[in-house]
This record gives structure tokens, C-alpha cells and sequence, in this order.
């Protein structure tokens, strides 16, 4: 069932529902591509989406934390290309690991809804 | 490990809060920067691309608010708010606070003493290994030396058949006999003792005999030294070792490291210490005053100061038997019917042994339905678990009553000042509080009041706990109760403190939490309130109602109780209850030969008379009252007993002068005089109860009459009938029989069996320990305890080592006898006190809280022309209501309860009507007093005030 991630995300017009439990997976994602800062990783889902998800900070900065204290992630202060300072998130052996069964579980889910609406 | 790193990453910040909080900051305005540079990327202006930027955050604190939150240390960071917060709030209003301290420490320490007890004296299990096996054979609580009845009559054995089933224990893993009474021994402790204070001092203490396998048995381990085993036991009258109890190691004999190997000199036999128990031992019989030393069953003779019981010859029961079932046997119902089966069996087989060849058939069918019942005795069997059992449970109901009063006091303060802190309350929601977290801070605060009352209420039973056990053990300074609280009663305390708190706390937070946030925000949330949510009236009214009915039905119990004491008290004795002194001696202990026992009787009673202020002195085998008692079937000349008639009567050995001295009339014929010696004829005095049964037509006097003990078998001739007079437990209500002898007539020796075979040379005489009487009874002119000074020098006087073991006087021996009885009136009527305190204080809170809460409407009805008893009389109406429902709750309720505890009443209808009546009457009185006071208040309201104070 779709549902509001949360709260703070009605107060962008422009943001889409998301699936519940899928903005983790998607930052997995955008991180197993590299390191990011947290605006970076909100523009790069925005894009890859291509605007279909907006995420916010209200949703994003918690889940980055949630990540981080599960051992998924690790942050670092780091100087950005234009040398201003940002905290960059990346993953670690056991984000990659959490982002393939996830994917995995993903595929199977989708998979079978895909098949029961085609019935 | 993961939840190990994230537990300390969790403290870290809790710690470093704000640091956390900065690098927040930093993250969050590092984000808006890259946000910023990336929309003047795309072309937007510098202060478009901050506006827009700006928006997509939103609220800075919100986005941080979240970021906290879903970290777990948020909850705790919570909670220690809250924590704050309610020690703020409560210190804010330090009268509630402290009236709430007060009822709940006394709520909950009273339930902590009364657990302490129940603890000890029901619950505890023995400190031995897997005490769930544990069975004793028959209930064990009696204790005594009985003969001529069935094995296992009363849980005693004789020591053949107990050594019988020892050695082949057949289903069982081993069964163990230890003596069934711990008799009161001398003790010498070693010369070389370091404690000079004591130094060669005679101690008397309680010891028991135990069986070789008794220690292994129980699976018992010595502090220090080794326990009594097989090879201790082997032999009669060897084997004299001795166990000793830590409290006994400590008390008696400074804790000496090396006392192993010393030698204690045990009425009058050196006996070697082998060991020292655990403090928790106190042995599978757990007494008020337990044993403080074990010694080998092989060594009754000196340990009972007696003939030996170990022979065939002499074989009496005076042994309890416990076994250990096999594992099976615990869990499986069958194995364990099998192991009842074994027991039964053996018992059977050992009447049919003693009786002999010639067993008339209906004998044999009586022996087949001989049983033992097994009892499970993993707590140890107890004479006091039976006999304050009852008593202690009743005060546990009677203690969660009281506790039960007391919630609801608080319950109704919180609802009142939730009610009071409505607007606030609604503030918090609008400003996006969730209610989950005002029914947490609610509940914190209901947990911080509970929780700190118990921590007093454990002081409190502490001190309660050393009351109760003084009354419980009457002020006996052995004993091994214990008012220190262990792991169970902190436990427990914790427990119904947490248990309270949320009882008197859900209904206030849930309140709290059901609030609308669009109503209460309006200004005038008083009178919005008055006007009615109903069930804001609900709960406070309930409650009030609950306390009212509980309130009753203390006071019914209360009431119940001390009428059936005071019937108690004041029944007829039939013996002198206001100038006895009381006093017991041990001659035997002294090393008094049998052949001396006369002579020092009667020089007691001639020296014991000269004092000031008595009137006369006598001595007898057992006291006129006392737990204790002497028995054995009789027999008339010239009555023929029918089949199985029960020919039993209680026995007393008595001087001359003792039923003046006791105050007992003799209904016919004359009493027992200093004129009865050993030289004349030997002459008995029969009670009533025994000359009517057997002798209705009144010719009792003259007859002759034989006890089936042999020392003392007469035969011996009435002489006079006395009046009934009660002699053991002052419930008992049967009529006693009771048949007195001369102790002067009692011989010193009593004449050897001749022996079967005539060519052995005849026995030596046995000395004959019923001449020795251990009681002392002064008659006194006046305050019988002014004599105890006198008492004492005098004995002194006679001979400095004859030990007095207790002396009371008569008014203290029978209140000793019904000591549950007190126990449970005197702590019910406390508590029920209590209860009603704590129900004016609620019913007062509420009334009061109402009167404030319609201050304004009561100005209105003044200003419309309402008059002072007019309003007086609606506020008392409320609480006359709350009365009524309360009563007719409560009165039917207080029946059932009489019902249930009429069989602890004596001679009383737990229908009581004064009892009944006088508790409606209290109740009432408390309940119009409590809302008086707040109803006068506002009968004297000042409109305009009133009016214009919101």
C-alpha cells in the first residue's frame, strides 16, 4: 500500500509518494555509486528518477542516520569540488551487502506484484 | 557487535549533546550551501537560489527534531525529561506530594512487612539440594514421645522401624529420622572459650537428634568441619559428636575459628563439635526457636535426660521420618502413588509386627487401611507455617486492601490535578506533542511517587518486620526471623511499587491524553469543565465509592476480629487468671538425681512461700495452661470401655496446695494436700468432664482408677472432682478431662520388667523421670511480675545452677496461646485505621476539589437566591450518594468476607450485628465529617468573588 514517508514530506508540492521502506534502498543505491554528501545523494535520486522522487532533508538527513548507526554507512567531513566542507556518506561492506538483498527482495516483490496485476 | 557500537554511539551524544547538535548545524547548512551553489548553477540568482533552497529544507529545527528521533537515544533523552519534569512538578506541590509519599509508603511497607513473613515462614524453600523431592511422612508438625497407638500416628516412629526404613528405603532415594522436638539441653561450652563472659556458664538450648543419613539426605554441606554421618549413628549411647548452628557458633560462642575438634559438655556428657551449619540451616523442622546443635539419634538417653528409647524392649515413637523421592517420582503421579503404596505397606507390616501372632481379623482389616500420607516438604515442615499460616494471609488481603485505598486516593489527586492542568495540557498537543508522550510523562510522574514510596515503604517495613517478629516469637532472641529484607522481598517491593504506580496512575494519564485540544484551549475551561464531561465525574466518583466499600470491609473484619479476641479473653478458664506467676525449672539439667526430685520440690515450695507478697506456691508437671501436655488412656475398676471407647485424659502430676494456688474449685470431695505423701494411699482428683462421662450417676468418688504408663499406674483412688478448666489452646471448647495425681506420690524408681528368663539376675530399677516437675506456680496478692526479682534471688538462693527458664506471668501464658488471634486483630484493627485515614483524605481531596471546581457556579446559585444550607446541602448530598452506593456495595460484600473467615472467630456470629452496625456508623461519620468541612466552604462563598474569579 502506498503511503506517505512521512510527515515532512507533504510540505513539497512537487514530491511523489514513495513507497514505504524503499528511500533506504534507494540511497544504498546512489551510494554504492560513490561517496556523496547529503544533497548530493537528494539531487542524484532526483535526477536518476527523473524528477519522479523528491526527497527532502526531513526524510533524508534521519534515514542517513538510521543508516550510519546500523553500520551501513560511514560519514566523513570532506572538502567538496568546489572546496567547501560537507559530510559524505558512504557505504560500508555491510551497506553493500544490505543493498543486495534488498535488491534482490525488490525484484522478487515487484516481480510477483507485476504478475498478480497481469492475472 | 553492531548494537554494542551503536549503544555507545548512543551515550556518546547523550553525552556530548552539543556537539551532536553543532555538527547537525553543520551538515544542515553545508546542505542549503550545496543546494544554493547547485540552483545558481542552473541559472537561478543568488537570492532566488537562497529562497528556494531555504524552502526546500523547511523548518531547520524540525528537520533536526527527526534526525534525533530516529536515534534510540532519543527515547532515553526523553525519558529523563520527563524524569525532570515530573521531580519539578512534584516538589511544585509539596503537600500532595508528601500526603502521597506518606499513604503509599505505608500502603506498600506494610505489604513488604507482611511479605517478609509470608517469605520466611511460608514460602522459603529449604536451603538443600532439590528440595521439590522432599516428602515428610505425615504432616511433622506435632512433636512429643507417644506409645500404644498405630506407627505414624501424629508423623512419630520409633527408632527400629525409622533405622528399619533407613536401611532399605525401597522406592525412595533415602529416608532420614531426626527427633520430633528439639528438648532444651545444658550446654558447657569449652573451658578454653574466649568469651570469658559466658566462660564456663551453663547455656541451655534446643538440640536435635538426626538420623546417620540425615545431613547426606538433605544434601546439606558444613560451613566448616563435617557433617553427623552413618558411622556417628552405628552404635546406642556412642557417638557423642554434635553439629553446631552458625547462630549458636556466634552467640554463644564468640564465632570461635578453631572450635572443630572442641569439646561442648552436653548435660553433663563431653561431646565433640564436628562441624558448624550454614547460617540458613536451621534443619528440615523449622521452629520459632530453632535447634542449636544436632547430635546422633545414638545419643538420646543424654540429650533427653531419659531411658533409652532405642531398645525393643522400650520402643517409644518420638521420631519424625522425611524421604526423598526419586526424580520420577516429582513429575509423575503414578511413580509417586507407587511410592505411597511402598510406604503404606511398611507401616502396615510394622503394627502387624509389634502386635504380634494373634491379630483378630477386624484388627487386620483395620491395619489394612493404616495410611501414611506423603507430604511435599520442600519448604520443610513448620509448626508455625500452620499456626500463623492463616493468620499472615488474612494480613496480606487485609495489607492489599489498605494499599488498594491508598491507589485510589492517588488516582483521584492525579485526575484532579490533571483536570487542573487541563490548559496545559492542550497546549502541549497544539504545539504538536503527541499524546503518547503525555501519557508517558503522566505515567513517569505516577512512577516516580509509587517508586519513592517504596523505597520509604522498605523502611518502614523494617522497622514493622522487627515488631511483627517480636510479637510472632514473643520476644524470643534466638530466633532465626530475619526483618532485613532479602532478594525476594526487594523484588517483591519493587514489583507492587511498579504495580501501584501504574494502577493509580493509567486512568489520571489516559485522561490526560483523552483531552480535546479545541475545547480546553477556550479561556473559560473551568466552567467548560463543570458543565459536565460525565466521565470526567466518573472515575473521581467511582473511586471514592471503591474506597468507601473497601473502608467497610476492614472495618467489618476489624470489628470481627476483636470481638472474637476479646470472647476469647474473657471466656472461663476455670482457673485463677489475674495472680499467677509462672516459672519453669529444670531439675534434671541441674544434675538433680530422681531420688532428690521430692525434697527440692519441697524445699522450693517452702522457700518460694516465705517471699513477700505470695500467697501460696505450687509445682506440677504441666502448668494450668500451656501449649504442652501429658496424656494416655485410663482405665476405671468396675467400668468395662466398650470397643474403642475413647478412654484419654490429659495427666497432670501435682504438690499439695496446687489447686488453691491455681485457683481451680473442687466441685466434690477434697483436693490433693501436702498430706498426700509417698507412704499413704495414692490418691487422684478427677475433672468434672471425666466424673459425668463415666460416673453419671455421681458415684466417681472412691473408685479406683489406673493410667497406662507404667511409672505412674496407680492404681490410685478418687478423692475429689474438680471444676473443668481449660488446659491447652483456648479455642478449644470441648470439655477437658483431666485427671491429677500427687507428685509427692509418684515413686522415684520405678520397678524393673522381670525378666523372661528366670535365670538371669534382675535389672537394676530405672530411675522414674515423672517425679520431676519442671512448673513452678505462685499465687501473688499482687502484681504478679513484682515478684520476679524476689522469684529469682530465691532460686538463686536454693541452688545458683538450677536454671529458670521462663517466667511469666498467667496473663502472658494465655495470651501467648492465642497469639494469632492477636496478631490478627491488632494488626487488622491498625490497618484498618489506616484505611480509613487514607479514605478521608481522599474523600475530603474530592469533595474539596469539587467545591473549587464549582466555586463559580456556586456564586451564580448565591447570586439567584440560593442560601447557604441550600448549598450546603448539595455538596453533602453528593457525598451522602457516594455513601449510600458505597454501603449497599460494601454490606453485602462484608457478609461474604464474614462468611469466609468465620472458622478464625470464636464464639461469635460473623453476623455480628454491633460489629456490622458500629462499622456502618464509622464509615459514615468519616464520610459526612470528610465533606463537611468543604461543603461549609462553600456554603460561605462570596459571590462576587466567585463570579469574577474567572
Amino acid at each position: 500500500m502506498p503511503a506517505k514517508l512521512d510527515e515532512a514530506s507533504q510540505h513539497t508540492p512537487e514530491s511523489h509518494d514513495m513507497i514505504q521502506g524503499t528511500l533506504e534502498m534507494l540511497i544504498l543505491k546512489t551510494l554504492a555509486l560513490e561517496p556523496m554528501h547529503g544533497y548530493g545523494v537528494a539531487l542524484r535520486i532526483e535526477q536518476i528518477s527523473q524528477g519522479v522522487f523528491r526527497v527532502n532533508p526531513g526524510s533524508l538527513l534521519p534515514a542517513l542516520s538510521r543508516m550510519e548507526r546500523a553500520g551501513r554507512a560511514r560519514s566523513e567531513w570532506r572538502a567538496t569540488e568546489n572546496n567547501r566542507r560537507a559530510k559524505y556518506y558512504m557505504l560500508t561492506a555491510k551497506g553493500h551487502k544490505a543493498l543486495a538483498a534488498e535488491t534482490k527482495q525488490w525484484h522478487r516483490q515487484t516481480a510477483a506484484i507485476s504478475r498478480i496485476l497481469e492475472a | 557487535m553492531q548494537w554494542l557500537t551503536n549503544l555507545i554511539k548512543g551515550f556518546t551524544s547523550l553525552t556530548h549533546k552539543q556537539r551532536v547538535e553543532a555538527e547537525l548545524d553543520e551538515e544542515l547548512h553545508s546542505y542549503v550551501r550545496e543546494s544554493v551553489a547547485h540552483k545558481q548553477g542552473n541559472g537561478m540568482t543568488p537570492a532566488v537560489a537562497r529562497r528556494a533552497a531555504l524552502a526546500e529544507m523547511g523548518s531547520r529545527n524540525s528537520v533536526k527534531h527527526q534526525v534525533w528521533s530516529s536515534r534510540w537515544e532519543s527515547t532515553l533523552d526523553n525519558l529523563l525529561n520527563d524524569i525532570r519534569l515530573g521531580i519539578r512538578t512534584l516538589s511544585k506541590s509539596p503537600g500532595f506530594t508528601v500526603v502521597a509519599l506518606l499513604s503509599l509508603a505505608l500502603g506498600i511497607g506494610g505489604n513488604t512487612a507482611i511479605f517478609t513473613l509470608i517469605h520466611q515462614v511460608i514460602l522459603c524453600n529449604l536451603p538443600v539440594r532439590d528440595p521439590q523431592q522432599l516428602v515428610s511422612f505425615n504432616k511433622s508438625i506435632g512433636g512429643g514421645i507417644i506409645g500404644g497407638v498405630d506407627l505414624g500416628t501424629g508423623g512419630l516412629y520409633s527408632w527400629s522401624f525409622a533405622h528399619q526404613l533407613e536401611t532399605a528405603p525401597g522406592p525412595f532415594q533415602g529416608i532420614a529420622s531426626y527427633s520430633s522436638f528439639s528438648p532444651t539441653v545444658s550446654v558447657r561450652p569449652p573451658s578454653d572459650s574466649r568469651d570469658s563472659a559466658s566462660g564456663t556458664q551453663a547455656i541451655t538450648v534446643p538440640a536435635t537428634l538426626v538420623s546417620g543419613n540425615y545431613f547426606s539426605l538433605l544434601g546439606s554441606q558444613p560451613l566448616m568441619g563435617r557433617l553427623i554421618g552413618l558411622s556417628d549413628n552405628a552404635t546406642p549411647e556412642s557417638g557423642a559428636v554434635a553439629d553446631i548452628s552458625y547462630r549458636f557458633w556466634q552467640q554463644s560462642l564468640s564465632a570461635d575459628p578453631a572450635i572443630v575438634g572442641k569439646t561442648l559438655t552436653i548435660n553433663g556428657t563431653p561431646f565433640t563439635v564436628i562441624g558448624v551449619m550454614p547460617r540458613q540451616f536451621q534443619g528440615f523442622k523449622t521452629e520459632i526457636e530453632p535447634a542449636a546443635l544436632w547430635a546422633p539419634i545414638m545419643m538420646q538417653p543424654v540429650v533427653y535426660h531419659d531411658q533409652s528409647y532405642l531398645s525393643a524392649a522400650f520402643a517409644p515413637y518420638f521420631l519424625h521420618l522425611f524421604g526423598r523421592l526419586s526424580s520420577q517420582a516429582v513429575s509423575n503421579h503414578d511413580t509417586f502413588a507407587q511410592s505411597q503404596q511402598w510406604l503404606d505397606q511398611q507401616v502396615q507390616a510394622g503394627i502387624r509386627a509389634m502386635e504380634g501372632a494373634s491379630i483378630t481379623p477386624a484388627r487386620q482389616q483395620e491395619i489394612s487401611r493404616v495410611t501414611v500420607p506423603l507430604f511435599h516438604a520442600q519448604q520443610g515442615v513448620s509448626q508455625m507455617r500452620g499456626g500463623y499460616g492463616d493468620s499472615l494471609r488474612i494480613l496480606m488481603i487485609v495489607v492489599v486492601l489498605v494499599l488498594l485505598i491508598a491507589c485510589a486516593n492517588l488516582a483521584n489527586f492525579l485526575l484532579a490535578r490533571g483536570a487542573a492542568r487541563q490548559r496545559e495540557t492542550a497546549t502541549r498537543l497544539a504545539l504538536g506533542s503527541s499524546r503518547a508522550r503525555i501519557v508517558g510523562q503522566s505515567l513517569i510522574e505516577s512512577l516516580l511517587l509509587s517508586l519513592a514510596g517504596g523505597a520509604l515503604g522498605l523502611l518502614i517495613a523494617f522497622v514493622s518486620t522487627r515488631a511483627l517478629i517480636a510479637f510472632v516469637t514473643r520476644g524470643t532472641s534466638a530466633t532465626a526471623f530475619s526483618p532485613a529484607p532479602d532478594a525476594a522481598v526487594l523484588l517483591f517491593t519493587m514489583a507492587v511499587a511498579l504495580a501501584t504506580g501504574l494502577l493509580f496512575g493509567l486512568a489520571p494519564a489516559f485522561a490526560a491524553a483523552r483531552m480535546g485540544a479545541t475545547t480546553t484551549l477556550a479561556s473559560n475551561a473551568r466552567t467548560a469543565q463543570a458543565g459536565g464531561v460525565k466521565s470526567s465525574r466518573f472515575w473521581p466518583r467511582t473511586l471514592v465509592i471503591a474506597q468507601i466499600t473497601l473502608s467497610l470491609l476492614l472495618l467489618v473484619g476489624a470489628g470481627l476480629f476483636l470481638r472474637s479476641l476479646r470472647n476469647l479473653q474473657n471466656q472461663d478458664f476455670g482457673f485463677e487468671r489475674t495472680h499467677l506467676l509462672m516459672a519453669q525449672f529444670d531439675a534434671q539439667l541441674a544434675g538433680y538425681k530422681t531420688s532428690q526430685a521430692s525434697s527440692l520440690q519441697q524445699r522450693l515450695i517452702d522457700r518460694l512461700s516465705a517471699l513477700p507478697g505470695v500467697r501460696s506456691v505450687a509445682v506440677s508437671g504441666t502448668a494450668p495452661i500451656s501449649e504442652g501436655n501429658w496424656t494416655s488412656t485410663i482405665r476405671f475398676s468396675g467400668y468395662t470401655p466398650a470397643p474403642k471407647e475413647n478412654m484419654y485424659s490429659l495427666l497432670n502430676r501435682v504438690s499439695g496446695g496446687y489447686f488453691e494456688t491455681a485457683g481451680i474449685p473442687m466441685v466434690a470431695g477434697r483436693s490433693i494436700s501436702t498430706a498426700d505423701s509417698a507412704g499413704s494411699l495414692k490418691v487422684a482428683v478427677i475433672s468434672q468432664t471425666l466424673a459425668n462421662h463415666f460416673f453419671p450417676k455421681g458415684n466417681a468418688i472412691g473408685r479406683m482408677l489406673t493410667i497406662d504408663i507404667d511409672s505412674v499406674a496407680g492404681p490410685w483412688q478418687i478423692v475429689g472432682i474438680a471444676r473443668d478448666s481449660k488446659s491447652t489452646d483456648p479455642r478449644n471448647t470441648d470439655p477437658i478431662r483431666m485427671t491429677y495425681i500427687p507428685l509427692a506420690q509418684i515413686a522415684p524408681f520405678t520397678p524393673a520388667d522381670q525378666p523372661a528368663d528366670a535365670g538371669t539376675k534382675p535389672a537394676p530399677p530405672e530411675p522414674n523421670n515423672n517425679c520431676f516437675a519442671s512448673n513452678l506456680i505462685l499465687r501473688t496478692s499482687g502484681d504478679p511480675s513484682r515478684s520476679i526479682a524476689d522469684l529469682r534471688a530465691a532460686m538463686a538462693s536454693i541452688d545458683p545452677n538450677l536454671p529458670l527458664l521462663h517466667v511469666t506471668s498467667i496473663q502472658e501464658q494465655v495470651s501467648s496461646l492465642m497469639s494469632h488471634d492477636e496478631l490478627v486483630s491488632a494488626f487488622t484493627g491498625l490497618f484498618s485505621m489506616l484505611a480509613l485515614l487514607l479514605a478521608a483524605i481522599g474523600l475530603y481531596g474530592v469533595m474539596s476539589y469539587n467545591v473549587v471546581r464549582r466555586t463559580n457556579e456556586i456564586g451564580i446559585r448565591f447570586a439567584l437566591g440560593a442560601s447557604g444550607s441550600t448549598v450546603l446541602w448539595m455538596i453533602l448530598r453528593e457525598a451522602l450518594l457516594l455513601l449510600s452506593v458505597g454501603l449497599i456495595l460494601g454490606l453485602p460484600l462484608a457478609a461474604t468476607v464474614a462468611r469466609l473467615i468465620r472458622l478464625q472467630l470464636f464464639d461469635l456470629n460473623p453476623f455480628d450485628l454491633a460489629t456490622f452496625a458500629l462499622a456502618v456508623t464509622v464509615v459514615s461519620a468519616m464520610t459526612v465529617f470528610s465533606a463537611y468541612l468543604p461543603a461549609r466552604r462553600a456554603a460561605k462563598v462570596d459571590p462576587m468573588v466567585a463570579i469574577r474569579c474567572d
